[in-house]
């Protein structure tokens, strides 16, 4: 009952701690900073998609007045990386082959950026161009020729999983569907492209900014690279310009060619990408072909579901190990299925490398699956919230879990209450028995729902920590790896803090990432900063307060246990007149004893410990689970097919306790428009022979505000038994649930199934025609 | 960017002279929201940059009954979108400028430098071309006077001579029971059309016949394109759906439509149909009200 | 002759400015690496994202897309001009109390073009409010709190009408 009581920060509306930053211009980019002396790096770039490098001549461009060093991959001495040990296919700087068009080659540092990119031109590469891979299933055949040499059938990875008996579920079944579905490449979004700024301050000490979601990505892997103890690497984060997964959390060429530039020379270098290189050469969301069979009772309750999945992972592995478990993984939530088979495919070609994207994996196949849920609901007459009702899974009890059918592990779950709002607040049965077609346009209502993981359980450095530090004025700082990249995690932690140790935001003052000083931390992926660096920081706190409430205790001569701490205040739990300020008590246990330097320590191993298994696809694969569901309505222009939102579009999400609502509401919102409509009505990055043919914001479509809908949210509250207060993620379950809601939509307004993303008007107008 | 020289001229005279001494060396910048994108690429680069944004002696727009209104070439398009008198007596004008691009690049932006760009995409050429404008070119000591329909050659190659700048769009006022309109098909507003229809039609105040009618197509060539035929279907016609219908038809049949990121040749054959009777519906209207 | 810097003789959040610049030089360029004035940010070079937006004469423009020299003789306001010392322009205020930030890569673009649309039109419906920021694009929030924000403060300046 009216947990927003229990607390005093958490849960209220609170606006960002670096808000003020942002909205003068002062908060610094990577882009933005300047050292004296510091040179301008720029990359050379391969014109094909596949060919051996045959010499690579750098001396017209080190001839060049004002260029101060040339680098080659041949600087790196062999040094190969990738996510995880086992894929470590990809060089700094292409040796010996590109595998994709403009691929970097070699990098230039000069005085500034028009004489670098003039001497990248001067750089003469010889080339024997190789015929390249460009489709998976082409990719796929028996003596295909290969993109990595080592790598037999240019697979990436693949998962065979089978849970309960799908043939027999099938039999079983009063209707069995089987649908092919497709989603395309896409990018980020970010609008701030990848930059960085490297310097030496020693020769043995590497010093970098860059805009990463994840600095102890770049951490490591340079330490690595650069043959470097982790102490003499120093990561600083500067403010990010947004990240959802790929380019902005992985390494590209100018990672590697700009602290190699700084080294040569031993000045700064920094290197900005342009949007086009961005475009170009970013890691993008996979496309996806997939068909999903589907087995269900004549009330339309799932039996089975078995897919198989062909993703094209371009030519390095990257992060596709892990977008291809949680594309086969998630498909048993939000929906009880008692039946599973799947069989994932990613393969090795000659376009760019795909990647993470908000959203990961659990996009593609919630969009088939939950498009698909509504043609069985038209077959078989259901209602299509009704049959998502039916099936939903229930919010356990508290106390008792749910598990999947592949061992997912849901202890609390809102979905029935997201799928009943969003219909009752969209005006569901109105809108659906409205008058569609009006003159040329057509109106629609769609509804999906969803379901994402908080915090991707990963072996290895998965764990997060936090530092907390008590000043002797009473205020706070607060050090976390865990890096705000616009979600607004630094709020966040930080009201974690106020919130454990009963004083006000503005209390606490929280670093950003800056590897000398904070404490190693995955970073912003898998929504999984507040679940676990949440919980690290909770700890910390929390230990902080144990230590002060020491001295507390001992004015009152009683055990600390019988005090706690709230509204500035340390108290006997029994007896509530009796306190001490905070001021004083801080005081107290600063200066009262030598050496009582209060500094808090949290570790949270919620992220490690049991982790998914990738053979048998068993396990949890996130710390709990977030639910959504979405319903929108469409105008579908029925001569041009041109399709819009209108600001009829609902959103209910269960993030089981929102700490800050306002920024659950953009969270969702956001993901809801720019990675889940974008993705079912307007991006798609085209191609031809391994070339991006729309490399710029004015050919690659992206949604404005124009055509914004004023997307209401809804917050559920469900409390999960796993997250700190209660929290589950917030950023990413709206992305999945926007598609298959538009086109729901769609099809309720005009009688058409898109089954390939995105719904461009030229796709809905050839549709629209066959009907 | 490439290197390039720079003047800044703050008289058409002294921007002319520049023009006769560089001739195809230079090249004018007005508002440059066209040019510098191509020049950033590293697609173009002028070897002399005249900018004429400063001439403030062509920021104007007037208008009488007799010759119509005259526009400035350096008039951005942001003025001509809110201007009262265009609003009043042009409205279609005020409704092209308040769909091309943003307000940002319509602030900055010139309607001249709109048209000289040459962009088939473009939306003012068509609805100038409906409109019966005119351009006034001027050279050192000489101007000449060319119809907007003359003026795109190809995909941004215009008619002017390497000395010559144009200095002022006239468009006549339309003859009485004259309605014109621009559509075009866009995903996101401020978008380039896909394609687009300006359609002008005037009707016979006694009979209500289709005296006279101008269809211009965007993005449907290489050039702003009017198709004479389509206008055919309906001149000396009296005008119905089914008319217009048909006009959209025979235009899509005489566009030149090819396929790019954003639609194939056949999708912008088949909205040049849609956008040529939308056009004219709207236009129709227009001129039964007089 | 190719290369020589030209004056550039222009002001800037009220202060008179004279610099030399390359004449290939765009005003971004020159506003971020010259003057150091990095909150007017730098996103697409193609005219299409609108994080650059500044105001020129008291219209919001794209910095991208205007050679420096271009802005001679007139009067720029970047997003560093906008507060009075420590007080905030009524923008800046509502973006951060409605919550309408969140990576801030887009903000200075979007504060700018709010506030030339204000200035121009103090009482903008919501259509217009989109129309003002159809040029800035955003990546990680759905346009919700940032035209919210617009309609708070235009509540609050006009006396709640």
């Amino acid at each position: 009952m009216a947990k927003e009581e229990k607390h005093s920060v958490i849960g209220h509306p609170m606006p960002r701690v670096d808000a003020r930053a942002k909205v003068t211009g002062r908060a610094k980019y990577a882009a933005d900073i300047e050292l004296p002396d510091m040179l301008w790096g720029k990359i050379k770039r391969s014109p094909y998609a596949h060919a051996r490098i045959l010499n690579i001549d750098t001396s017209k461009a080190e001839r060049l007045p004002g260029v101060k060093a040339v680098t080659t991959g041949k600087d790196f001495g062999g040094f190969r990386w990738g996510w995880i040990g086992t894929t470590r296919d990809e060089e700094p700087l292409a040796v010996t082959k590109v595998r994709y068009m403009y691929e970097g080659v070699a990098a230039v540092a000069a005085i500034d950026e028009d004489i670098a990119e003039e001497a990248c031109e001067l750089i003469e590469v010889e080339y024997e161009p190789l015929p390249g891979l460009f489709d998976p299933f082409e990719a796929m055949k028996e003596g295909a020729l290969l993109v990595h040499e080592d790598r037999p059938g240019n697979i990436t990875t693949e998962y065979h999983w089978n849970f309960g008996d799908v043939e027999k579920a099938f039999a079983e079944s009063y209707l069995v569907r089987e649908d092919n579905f497709k989603t395309p490449r896409m990018a980020k979004g970010y609008i701030e492209p990848p930059a960085i700024v490297a310097y030496w301050p020693d020769t043995d000490h590497l010093t970098v900014w860059i805009a990463k979601g994840s600095p102890y990505f770049p951490y490591r892997i340079l330490a690595r690279c650069f043959n470097l103890p982790l102490n003499k690497v120093r990561v600083i984060q500067p403010f990010i310009g947004a990240d959802f997964g790929g380019t902005k959390n992985d390494m590209v060429n100018g990672d590697f060619a700009a602290p190699m530039l700084a080294k040569k020379t031993g000045k700064p270098v920094k290197i900005v990408y342009t949007q086009f290189e961005e475009l170009a050469t970013c890691l993008r969301r996979h496309p996806v072909w997939i068909t999903i069979k589907t087995g269900v009772t004549k009330d339309g309750i799932l039996n089975a579901i078995q897919t198989r999945l062909v993703a094209d992972g371009g030519a390095y592995t990257r992060m596709s190990p892990l977008s291809l478990y949680l594309m086969g993984c998630c498909m048993t939530l939000p929906y009880k299925l008692p039946n599973f088979k799947t069989d994932a495919y990613c393969i090795f070609t000659n376009n760019p490398s795909s990647a993470a994207m908000r959203g990961h994996g659990i996009y593609h196949t919630r969009f088939a699956a939950d498009v698909q849920m509504d043609m069985i609901a038209e077959e078989l007459g259901i209602d299509p919230v009704e049959i998502r009702l039916r099936n939903a899974i229930e919010n356990p009890e508290p106390g008792e879990i749910y598990h999947t059918v592949n061992k997912l592990t849901v202890g609390s779950c809102g979905v029935k209450e997201c799928i009943e709002k969003v219909a009752q607040a969209i005006n569901w049965q109105e809108r659906k028995e409205a008058e569609k077609i009006d003159g040329y346009l057509a109106h629609g209502v769609g509804v999906a729902a969803g379901a994402y993981l908080s915090g991707a359980r990963l072996t290895g450095h998965n764990a997060a920590a936090a530092v907390v530090r008590i000043c002797e004025d009473g205020t706070v700082n607060l050090l976390t790896g865990a890096s705000d990249v616009g979600q607004g995690s630094d709020t966040i932690m930080s009201a974690i803090v106020a919130e454990v140790l009963g004083l006000e935001l503005k209390d606490v003052e929280i670093k950003r990432v800056d590897t000398d000083y904070t404490p190693a931390d995955p970073g912003s992926f898998g929504s999984r900063v507040t679940v676990y660096a949440g919980d690290a920081t909770k700890r910390a706190a929390e230990d902080a307060k144990r230590q002060l409430l020491k001295f507390a205790a001992k004015e009152f001569g009683i055990k600390p246990e019988a005090m706690d701490i709230k509204d500035k205040k340390a108290f006997v739990k029994a007896d509530h007149s009796k306190s001490i300020p905070w001021l004083k008590l801080v005081k107290l246990a600063c200066y009262t004893t030598p050496g009582n330097v209060i500094i808090g320590k949290g570790v949270s191993t919620r992220g490690v410990g049991q982790v998914p298994n990738w053979e048998t696809g068993e396990e949890d694969v996130g710390a709990n689970y977030s639910f959504t569901a979405e319903a929108n309505e469409v105008e579908v222009d029925l001569e041009t097919g041109v399709v819009k939102c209108t600001d009829n579009s609902v959103i209910a999400h269960d993030c089981g306790f929102p700490l800050n609502p306002p920024a659950v509401e953009t969270q969702v919102q956001g993901g809801a428009y720019h990675q889940g409509v974008a993705a079912a009505l307007y991006e798609e990055f085209k191609m031809d022979n391994g070339l991006t043919t729309n490399p710029n914001l004015v050919d690659y479509t992206r949604p404005r505000a124009y055509e914004a809908p004023m997307t209401k949210v809804i917050h559920v509250i469900t409390n999960d038994p796993f997250g700190p207060f209660g929290a589950k993620e917030a950023s990413e379950g709206s992305c999945c649930t926007a598609p298959p809601a538009v086109i729901n939509a769609i099809h309720d307004a005009t009688g058409i199934w898109i089954k390939e993303l995105p719904a461009q008007p030229e796709k809905v107008f050839w549709a629209l025609k066959q009907l | 960017m490439r290197e390039f020289e720079y003047f800044a001229p703050k008289t058409v005279k002294e921007a002319l002279s520049l023009l006769s001494q560089y001739e195809e060396e230079a090249e004018i910048i007005a508002g440059g929201q066209s040019l510098l994108v191509i020049m950033r690429q590293g697609l173009f680069t002028p070897k002399y940059l005249i900018d004429v944004k400063g001439i403030s002696a062509l920021d104007y727009i007037n208008r009488d009954e007799g010759k119509g209104l005259r526009i400035g070439a350096l008039t951005i398009h942001r003025a001509i979108e809110k201007s009262p008198i265009i609003q009043r007596h042009f409205k279609v004008l005020s409704e092209m400028e308040g769909n091309l691009a943003t307000i940002q690049t319509r602030n900055w932006g010139t309607i001249g430098g709109n048209l000289c760009h040459g962009d088939p995409a473009g939306d003012p050429a068509p609805v100038f071309i409906a409109l019966m404008a005119k351009l006034k070119l001027a050279s050192l000591g000489q101007e000449r006077i060319m119809e907007v329909e003359e003026f795109s050659k190809d995909y941004l190659e215009v008619a002017l001579e390497p000395n010559e700048m144009l200095v002022e769009i006239q468009v006549p006022t339309p003859p009485p029971n004259t309605g014109t309109a621009y559509e075009k098909l866009t995903v996101m507003k401020g978008d380039m059309g896909i394609v687009g229809a300006a359609v002008s039609i005037t009707l016979s105040s006694e009979d209500g016949v289709c005296k006279d009618a101008r269809i211009a197509l965007s993005n449907a060539s290489s050039i702003p394109l009017r198709v004479r035929e389509a206008e055919r279907q309906l001149i000396g016609k009296v005008l119905n759906d089914d008319l217009l219908a048909e006009a959209g038809q025979v235009a899509s049949e005489e566009a030149e439509t090819t396929s790019d990121v954003h639609g194939s040749a056949e999708y912008r054959r088949e909205m040049v149909k849609v956008f040529v009777r939308r056009a004219a519906r709207k236009a129709l209207e227009r001129a039964r009200a007089g | 002759m190719n290369g020589e810097l030209k004056e550039l003789k222009l002001t800037i959040n009220g202060k008179p400015y004279e610099l030399k610049v390359k004449p290939q030089a765009l005003l971004v360029d020159v506003l971020r690496k010259n003057l150091r004035l990095t909150g007017t940010k730098q996103g697409c070079l193609t005219s299409s994202c609108g994080a650059c937006t500044i105001v020129i004469d008291g219209k919001a423009v794209k910095s991208c897309s205007i050679l420096a020299l271009q802005a001679n003789g007139h009067e720029v306001t970047t997003i560093e001009g906008l507060a009075d010392g420590d007080k905030l322009h009524p923008i800046q205020e509502a973006f951060i109390e409605h919550g309408a930030v969140e990576c801030g890569f887009c903000t200075p673009g979007r504060v700018m073009s709010a506030k030339a649309l204000l200035d121009e039109n103090p009482n903008p419906t919501r259509e217009e409010i989109r129309e003002a920021m159809q040029s800035n694009l955003c990546a990680d929030e759905g346009y919700v709190k940032y035209i919210e924000a617009v309609e708070i403060v235009v509540k609050k300046t006009q006396g709640g009408s």
